[in-house]
Formats: C-alpha cells, sequence, structure tokens
C-alpha cells in the first residue's frame, strides 16, 4: 500500500475510534449512573480513543517514510563488487542514476552487470518494505487502539490526557519554525565559510569592487574577480533610505489622520483600502517602477537640465519601494496611536490644545517607541526586498551617494549570482551565501533593535 | 427603547413639570444654562436643564448612574465637541457669552473653564512639564522664569509642591494616583481658568488622598467656581454649598446641600439620599 493510503487510512481509523470511544465511555458511564459521573465529557474520551489509534501509527509511518530510501540504498551499496564501492562520490551518483533508469525500462543493456543485479535487489527490498510498512503500521494502530478502548473507564482522566497530548502537538508546530528558522541559518553558515576559504573576510567587508566574474580557465585576464561587498550595501541603504523617506511620513500622517481626524464612515473606506497597497505582488510593483517611474524621473529630470540620469535609477526604486511600504508603517503606527489612552487626549483637549497641538504634543511622545519600532520593522522590510530593485534599480556595482545613478543591492545579486544553472563550488555561487548571511544579519539586528524598542512601550501604560 | 421601559419611565416622571427648589441665581452668577438638551444621535441624554452656578461656589451633582450629570458637566467647556454624534441645544452662558455662539474659540474657552478627570491623566512627560503644558500652549508666558513661577505657585496652589519640588524633572507616571490627580489639579489651575469642572475626580482614590483632594477643593473655591460630579453622597456633603440631583436626564431638584441632604422635598431625591436606589 502506499504511504499516502496508509495515511488516509490511519485518518479513517482515528476517527472511527474517536465514534466508538465515545459510545464506550457512555456504556460504561452506565455503570456509575450516567454520564455526570464520568471523569470526563464523553468526548474526551473519544478524542483519547482516536489518539491512541492514530499517533502511534502516524509516527512509525513517517519515521519509515524518512528512512527507507537511504536504508534500502544502503543494504544494496553493501552488496556492490568491490570495484563500484571504490568510486568517487559523483561517479557513485552516476551508477544511482543508471540503475534508476534499468528499473524504469529507459534503458536496457547496463554497463555492469553488477548494476542489474542491484536494480533487481532494489526493486524486490522495495517490495518488501512496503508490505512491512503496512503490516507494521495497521498492526500498531489496532494494537494501540485496542489499547485506547480497554483503558476506557469511568476514572480515566481522559481530558487532562487530552490537554496534555494537544500541548505537546502546539509545542511540537512552533518547534518546526525554530528549527527551520535554525536550519536555514545553518546551511547559510556554511556555505559562507566555504566561500570565506576563498575570499579573506576582510576583503569580503570592506572592498569597495564588486564583480563576481570569474573565468573558466585560469590564463584570461581579469579572471580573478572581485568581491567587495561595500558598494552592495551602500546601494541597499541608499534606497532603503530612499524608500523610508518616502514611507515614514506618508505613513505616519496618513495614520494620524485616520486615528485622529477621520470619521468612522472615512476609516473603514480608507483603511482597508491602503491595506490593499500590501497585498499587491512586488513584481507589480517592479514592473510599475522599470517602466512607468523611471522613465518619467530620467524625462523629468532631463527636462530641469540635470544630465546623466540613468534610466535605472536608485530614485525609481526607492521611491516605488517607499510606496510599497507605506502600509507597513501606517498599519503599526495606527496601532500605537490608537493605543494611546483616550484620557491623555481628554486631559490636553481639556486644557484647551488644539487637535494638532494634542497629537504633537501628547499622543506623539506617547506613542513614539512604538512608531520607532514601526519604522525599524519597515526598514528591514526595505532591506530584504528584493523585486522591485531587480527590475529597477540595475545591476551596475557603483560605489555611489547619487540617488539618479543606477545602483545594486544586495538582494539583486544574490538573486543574479544564482539564477540559471550554476555549480555551487566557485567563489562566485558561494558569494551568494556570505551576503545572505550578511542580510540575515542586518535585519535580524534591526528586527532585535525594533522588538526591544516595541516591548518597552508596551510597558508603559501597564 | 422597549414600551415597558418608556411606560415605567412615564410612571416615574409624572406629575413632573419642573425643577423642586431654585436652580438660577440671581446675582453673582459665573455661569448658567437655559434649556438645555443633549442627543446621542436618536437619543436624548438631557432634558431641557435649567441650572446657575454662582461665583466662588461648589456645586456638586449627584444622581444615579447614567442620569446625565457627566454629560452635562461636559456641555459646561465643550468637551463633547469630540463625540461625533452628540448635538446640544439651549443655551450655555459664562460672564455673558454663549459658549456655544459661532464666534466662541474652544481654545479659549477651555482655558477659562478647566476640566478634571475620574482617572488622573497626567501626560507621560515630567512633572514640571505636565503643568507648563497649558500656559506654553496659550502663550500666557514669554520668560522661563516666569514659567517656573507660575508651575510653582499652581503646584503651591494644589497642595502638592512640597511634595514634587524636589524631582520635578522626574516623570509624573511615577507620582502615587493621590498625588497624580492633585497634579492634573495643578495643571489645570496654571491657566488660570474661572471655573473648574471636576468629573468624579476621587474615584479612582483611597480614602486618604480622597480627603486631601476634598480639602484642596475647599481652599480652591475661595477663587474659582468649582462644579464637581461625584457619586459619593458624603462627598458631596462634605464639599459643596448647593447640590443639584439629576435622574434621568432631568434635573429634578436643586438647594443648599444641607437641605438637600437632610429635607430633600421631591419623591425621588429622597429615595435616593436614603439609599433607596442608585
Amino acid at each position: 500500500m502506499t504511504s499516502s493510503s496508509l495515511l488516509l487510512l490511519l485518518i479513517l481509523i482515528a476517527a472511527i475510534s474517536y465514534f466508538f470511544g465515545r459510545k464506550r465511555s457512555e456504556v460504561v458511564a452506565q455503570s456509575v449512573g450516567g454520564v455526570r459521573y464520568l471523569h470526563s465529557l464523553p468526548n474526551y474520551y473519544g478524542l483519547m480513543a482516536a489518539v491512541w489509534a492514530g499517533i502511534p501509527g502516524f509516527v512509525v509511518l513517517s519515521l519509515w517514510v524518512m528512512f527507507e530510501s537511504t536504508v534500502i540504498q544502503g543494504i544494496v551499496a553493501s552488496s556492490f563488487p568491490d570495484s563500484l564501492k571504490a568510486l568517487s562520490e559523483s561517479q557513485t551518483n552516476l551508477l544511482w542514476s543508471e540503475i534508476n533508469n534499468l528499473r524504469s525500462g529507459v534503458i536496457t543493456n547496463a554497463s555492469d552487470p553488477a548494476l542489474l543485479t542491484a536494480a533487481e535487489q532494489l526493486t524486490a527490498l522495495e517490495d518488501r518494505s512496503s508490505i512491512l510498512k503496512t503490516i507494521l503500521t495497521l498492526g500498531l494502530a489496532g494494537l494501540t487502539g485496542a489499547i485506547g478502548w480497554k483503558l476506557i473507564r469511568p476514572a480515566q482522566k481522559a481530558r487532562n490526557q487530552f490537554e496534555a497530548f494537544f500541548r505537546i502537538l502546539l509545542m511540537l508546530s512552533s518547534l518546526i519554525a525554530i528549527f527551520t528558522t535554525v536550519g536555514i541559518v545553518f546551511s547559510v553558515l556554511f556555505e559562507s565559510v566555504r566561500f570565506f576559504r576563498e575570499v579573506p573576510f576582510f576583503d569580503f567587508i570592506f572592498g569597495t569592487k564588486w564583480s563576481p566574474q570569474i573565468a573558466v580557465t585560469a590564463d584570461v585576464p581579469g579572471s580573478s574577480g572581485a568581491f567587495g561587498a561595500v558598494p552592495l550595501f551602500v546601494g541597499t541603504l541608499l534606497i532603503a533610505f530612499i524608500a523610508l523617506l518616502i514611507a515614514v511620513p506618508i505613513g505616519l500622517m496618513s495614520a494620524v489622520y485616520l486615528v485622529e481626524y477621520a470619521s468612522s464612515k472615512v476609516r473603514n473606506v480608507v483603511k482597508p483600502l491602503l491595506e490593499v497597497l500590501a497585498g499587491i505582488p512586488t513584481v507589480v510593483y517592479g514592473f510599475f517602477a522599470a517602466l512607468t517611474m523611471a522613465p518619467q524621473l530620467k524625462n523629468f529630470f532631463e527636462g530641469i537640465g540635470v544630465n546623466g540620469v540613468s534610466s535605472e535609477s536608485a530614485l525609481a526604486a526607492g521611491l516605488v519601494m517607499g510606496i510599497m511600504i507605506i502600509p507597513f508603517v501606517s498599519s503599526l503606527a495606527d496601532d500605537v496611536i490608537s493605543a494611546v489612552p483616550n484620557s491623555l487626549r481628554d486631559g490636553s483637549y481639556g486644557l484647551g490644545a488644539t487637535r494638532s497641538e494634542t497629537i504633537k504634543q501628547v499622543v506623539f511622545p506617547a506613542a513614539l517607541p512604538g512608531i520607532v519600532g514601526g519604522i525599524l520593522l519597515a526598514a528591514s522590510r526595505a532591506i530584504g526586498e528584493t523585486m522591485i530593485v531587480v527590475m529597477a534599480a540595475g545591476l551596475a556595482a557603483n560605489l555611489t551617494a547619487n540617488p539618479l545613478e543606477a545602483v545594486t543591492t544586495v538582494t539583486v545579486q544574490i538573486a543574479t549570482l544564482l539564477v540559471g544553472d550554476q555549480e555551487f563550488d566557485s567563489a562566485k555561487t558561494l558569494s551568494a551565501f556570505a551576503l545572505g548571511l550578511m542580510l540575515f544579519f542586518t535585519t535580524l539586528m534591526l528586527n532585535v533593535v525594533a522588538l526591544a524598542v516595541v516591548k518597552r512601550f508596551r510597558e508603559q501604560y501597564d | 427603547m422597549t414600551t415597558l421601559a418608556k411606560d415605567s419611565m412615564e410612571a416615574v416622571f409624572e406629575g413632573w413639570t419642573s425643577t423642586v427648589g431654585k436652580p438660577t441665581m440671581d446675582s453673582d452668577v459665573r455661569m448658567s444654562t437655559r434649556n438645555v438638551d443633549v442627543h446621542y444621535g436618536d437619543k436624548q441624554a438631557i432634558y431641557g436643564v435649567d441650572l446657575d452656578i454662582g461665583k466662588n461656589e461648589v456645586l456638586a451633582m449627584i444622581g444615579p448612574s447614567g442620569c446625565g450629570k457627566s454629560t452635562f458637566l461636559r456641555t459646561l467647556n465643550r468637551m463633547n465637541d469630540t463625540i461625533d454624534i452628540c448635538r446640544i441645544t439651549g443655551d450655555i452662558i459664562l460672564d455673558g457669552d454663549n459658549i456655544y455662539d459661532k464666534h466662541m474659540d474652544v481654545v479659549n474657552l477651555r482655558a477659562r473653564v478647566g476640566m478634571v478627570f475620574q482617572k488622573p491623566n497626567p501626560f507621560p512627560k515630567s512633572i514640571y512639564d505636565n503643568v507648563a503644558y497649558g500656559p506654553k500652549i496659550h502663550g500666557l508666558v514669554t520668560r522661563r522664569a516666569e514659567l517656573d513661577e507660575v508651575v510653582e505657585t499652581a503646584l503651591r496652589k494644589a497642595s502638592i509642591w512640597d511634595e514634587v519640588k524636589d524631582r520635578l524633572d522626574q516623570p509624573a507616571t511615577g507620582l502615587s494616583g493621590g498625588q497624580q490627580q492633585r497634579l492634573c489639579i495643578a495643571r489645570t489651575i496654571a491657566v488660570s481658568p474661572e471655573v473648574i469642572l471636576m468629573d468624579e475626580p476621587c474615584s479612582a482614590l483611597d480614602p486618604i488622598a480622597t480627603a486631601r483632594i476634598e480639602e484642596l477643593i475647599a481652599e480652591l473655591s475661595e477663587n474659582y467656581t468649582i462644579a464637581i460630579v461625584t457619586h459619593s453622597m458624603q462627598q458631596a456633603a462634605r464639599v459643596s454649598h448647593r447640590t443639584a440631583y439629576f435622574h434621568l436626564g432631568r434635573l429634578i431638584e436643586v438647594g443648599k446641600t444641607d437641605k438637600i441632604f437632610t429635607a430633600p422635598e421631591h419623591k425621588l431625591t429622597e429615595d435616593y439620599i436614603t439609599g433607596r436606589f442608585g
């Protein structure tokens, strides 16, 4: 039986167990004088019966699926003749693909008769594994299901047991997110270490020239490549800065308008509309920046006599990115401004302050830490943004502070370095991981600072 | 409103024609209201209230929850303006000026009619800045030395100066509840109002802090007109000269405080004071 049909069967078994467990609890309740004398509600007995019937089988099934192919391959490989065992890693990989092709009938004559035997052995083992898996899973489900059934009696603390089970389930879910993050960090970290073996760390973070081309043969001139990340980070910061310059004032002012001035009717219409901005795919922003904003800006600046405006400019990318992150700033600022107690506003109005005086002198200072937190979150979003800059900012790694020139960003370089078929052993591709690591570090720092600031804000009214 | 509730309300007011006692005054009037109605949307909260508040008088407003006494208080410095659905008709006169007149500047009005709220609400600023806030926004002072003096005077009048004089630059939120409320009174005094409105100023305070605020009210009445809403009848009896009893949006009875508490004329007033409801 395939794993997916086994899974469906397990779910069915669990559902049936729930039903019968529930029924049984009602039956055993008769002996003690009715459902009200049971420790828990019948529902909990049913749930516990389902847990007993479903979970052990599920655990075994998932472990089996996880390790099945590795174990089988190991067994087959151990029976290879010595000539095949001695091969290098990449050659062994070729062997395995040949074995698989033999099995699926793509090729019929093997380069080595040993491979034919291996293919047959593999098929036999997989068949046996499938049968074993089915028997084990269903057998275990039946066994533990019976145990669960036996356990049902009036004194069983089914509610507490199910609460404990549920707690573990929730804990595992949160662990998955943590483990994924840790996994990503480590994979990036290890590849970065490989990169820094080829390119010195300080050349990378302080170098001012970025040109990651490495020629295939060493005798071509200019083949060495340069991995100075400074132009990329300057470009990133320049675009993020322009974006924040747009998003922070507009976002804050729209938040102030919505909270302090707008009637509830206006607010109910404008707020969702503003949040639509956050729902536009970044690709769409990207071609808006590249096809609409950038030429307009070029025309405008040439019209007022500024020459040398690039058709891909940091300004265009920054402006559009700024529009994109307006909702981040405004909805976070909206939350913290609304959280300022009305009693403070009343106190200020009661002294004869106008609305704008109240906002400037009472509401804003009280909400400031939260607003700063929101701005920092928006900043880390701007730094990590890729699609808009890929389309609108260009690829030229210029070290410049002039927003009218083309610049490139860390994310753009990572994207271009890894697009297409690449071998992951040259400094060129590995540099993407080093860039990713630094970018991750930067946004992580920003988030840590932002969360710390937001936390301090929370304590203020408690 | 259900028919039943409406019927019972009409039963309560059967035979009610006008306020018992004498709501108006012949001389020394600071504020007077004539035929004031307040509506929240379709719901009427205040029904035709006529009431005068005299100079240097402490007027207490009492009544069961939801009787409109806080709403009425907040119409006196137009704090209800911030509520969109609130509509006010009738005349409210402060020293001869109708405060709902088109030409009345609400900023000016609130400088003349200050307000102290139920819960102490110091701004999250320093103690000094809390008191200096009003004088600054109204441009009452030009030099720092003057401001220092205004702040000190206000804090002294609110009898909190001795407790805070050494820590004027510290956040006001660090003060105790009673100190915060006296600071809020100092903040109100700092703009030299003519009338101070107090909306249950002691309801969030312990008995000792309450006693200090009550003493303070007595001292302040030498210079200011005070209108105070309170749930505590003992407090009304202790601090006020006249008492007004509100019931379901109507001003039922007004009179000298000692008379209201010893010999109320209206049945509803008597029932409330003797604790039969409320």
